[in-house]
């Protein structure tokens, strides 16, 4: 569909945020986008963390992927990859300190996170820095847009609110009524959606939308190459 | 024990379960699959939740039948 | 406390975690492996089971390095990383022993054990476990009694719920599933019903 032929720097770029996205298409780091996604501050802050956990550890790793022995590759980058998830922890409770409460666990469990280790083993232990570094990038980016697309979805609805200011301090406290505005007759809202319950229908649903795109997708193809097939049929007999 | 004495134990077994890792990992991948299982969907693919055909742990795993 | 006090307490704490503060369903612990996991019931039970031990082990492991060695040494950051290698290598040697002693084993838990050093479940109920720090007035002994009832409670809820939603997804595969949804989105919304089920227990115990 795209006939622009892309730089490969940018390729390993681009596909992460969309084509690829972690979330969505590939299905991996599924704890967080579940846990987290009760306020979007929470979720955008997260994603940042993960984006620098990510884009440290796949930039260590290409560096050192000519000296680690074949063997002893994923050891290696589990320990590397904890060590940066250890350091990302200490900064954020240190500068953030409202993120780091509003993380708890799930802030260690980046350690053991799919799309980290997946992209270390895929990506970073075959290429060189640079594309090693955006390619990191374009996959924190995606993993922070899915986060922060669910993240809008459930606070809007099951808040009734978007809240800014409580983690990010420099930011100044606002409390956008966004249901209000829409439906302005009074103040409610769906709390099912912040409840844990919320956060399933909303991932669920939104893989069933992506899904469908992909089905259309499949059937165009189908129905093309039917036709094709038919024509040159036609043509042969 | 002062704190230094506690920081050594504490780096020493660092040490230790850094070595045990390694050595465990090397042992179990070199280790030969009991017989009849040598045919188990790859394990590594399933460990990087890099899941693909043939894996009883298939995430996405609608994917398309290669038989077809 | 009397003894009987204590056992009560215990019980009540792993039937808390085992249900009500469900470690899948409530905490989003382990996921990755729920979705994945959760097609076939033996398969299921299996990881659930390697799951269990896992937890137990490594909890066992940890608590004691966190609050004797990390603490005093004035290095309780480091905790992340000695969990991590501790999991690593209680997965490594149990499937080092599992794969030497016992083929049977191995042909149904063998391909979930690598996969279970990075299931969020396991670091979570550790890490959680030692996050909390001493509450006011607890024992060192309570703590430990409590984290230890924790991981208990924590991983025999993992395989109950587990082993439940492989059932359901079994008998999902021969419904008439719409096409968007057949697969992931279905299992998710599934998994959004046992949510549903567990909230009805909130307040119940500690």
């Amino acid at each position: 569909m795209d006939s622009i032929r892309r730089h490969p720097h940018q390729e390993s770029f681009v596909s992460g945020i969309i084509r690829n996205n972690p979330l969505f298409v590939m299905v991996l780091g599924t704890c967080p986008a579940l846990a987290i996604t009760t306020s979007l501050e929470a979720a955008l802050g997260m994603g940042l963390l993960f984006l620098f956990v990510l884009v440290g550890s796949n930039v260590l790793i290409s560096l050192l992927r000519e000296i680690i022995p074949d063997e002893i590759k994923t050891p290696s980058y589990i320990v590397i990859i904890a060590t940066f998830v250890t350091i990302v922890k200490m900064f954020c409770n240190a500068y953030l300190p409202a993120l780091y409460n509003s993380l708890g666990v799930f802030l260690s469990l980046l350690v053991v996170n799919c799309i980290v280790l997946g992209r270390a083993e895929a990506f970073a232990s075959e290429n060189g820095v640079f594309d090693s570094f955006l390619d990191g990038l374009g996959n924190g980016l995606g993993y922070t847009l899915a986060l922060g697309l669910i993240a809008l979805l459930r606070e809007i609805l099951g808040t009734g609110y978007l809240t800014f200011g409580e983690i990010f301090a420099f930011l100044p406290y606002m409390r956008l009524p966004i249901l209000k505005a829409l439906d302005g007759s009074y103040d409610y809202s769906m709390s099912l959606f912040t409840s844990p319950m919320g956060g399933f229908v909303v991932f669920g649903l939104l893989m069933a939308l992506l899904q469908t795109k992909n089905l259309r997708k499949k059937d165009a193809a189908r129905a093309a190459a039917i036709a094709e097939a038919q024509l040159t049929a036609q043509e042969g007999a | 024990m002062s704190q230094l004495g506690y920081v050594f134990l504490a780096v020493g077994i660092l040490l230790l379960l850094l070595i045990v890792f390694f050595v465990t990992f090397v042992l179990y991948r070199k280790a030969p699959a009991p017989k009849g299982c040598e045919k188990l969907p790859s394990a590594e693919n399933c460990a990087k939740c890099a899941l693909g055909e043939g894996c009883a742990m298939n995430l996405y795993g609608q994917k398309e039948d290669p038989k077809k | 406390m009397t003894a009987y006090g204590y056992f009560v307490a215990f019980l009540l704490a792993v039937i808390t975690d085992l249900l009500v503060d469900n470690v899948l369903l409530s905490r989003f612990y382990g996921i990755c492996s729920f979705i994945g996991v959760g097609n076939q019931v033996k398969s299921a039970v299996s990881m659930g089971v390697a799951v269990t031990l896992v937890i137990v082990a490594a909890s066992a492991l940890c608590w004691p390095i966190y609050y004797f060695v990390l603490v005093p040494a004035g290095l309780p950051f480091l905790d992340t990383l000695v969990y991590i290698l501790v999991i690593a290598c209680l997965v490594q040697a149990v499937g080092l022993f599992i794969k030497k002693k016992s083929p049977a084993l191995y042909k149904s838990l063998g391909i979930y054990l690598p996969l279970i050093t990075t299931n969020c479940a396991v670091l979570g109920v550790v890490q959680s476990n030692t996050d909390a720090g001493i509450l006011a007035g607890q024992s060192l002994a309570e703590n430990f009694g409590l984290s230890m009832a924790n991981a208990i409670g924590t991983s025999l809820g993992y395989l109950l719920m587990i082993f439940v939603f492989a059932c359901i997804r079994e008998r999902l595969a021969t419904y008439p599933v719409p096409r968007a949804f057949k697969g992931i989105p279905i299992a998710l919304i599934t998994a959004a019903l046992m949510a549903l089920a567990v909230i009805g227990l909130a307040g119940l115990g500690a």
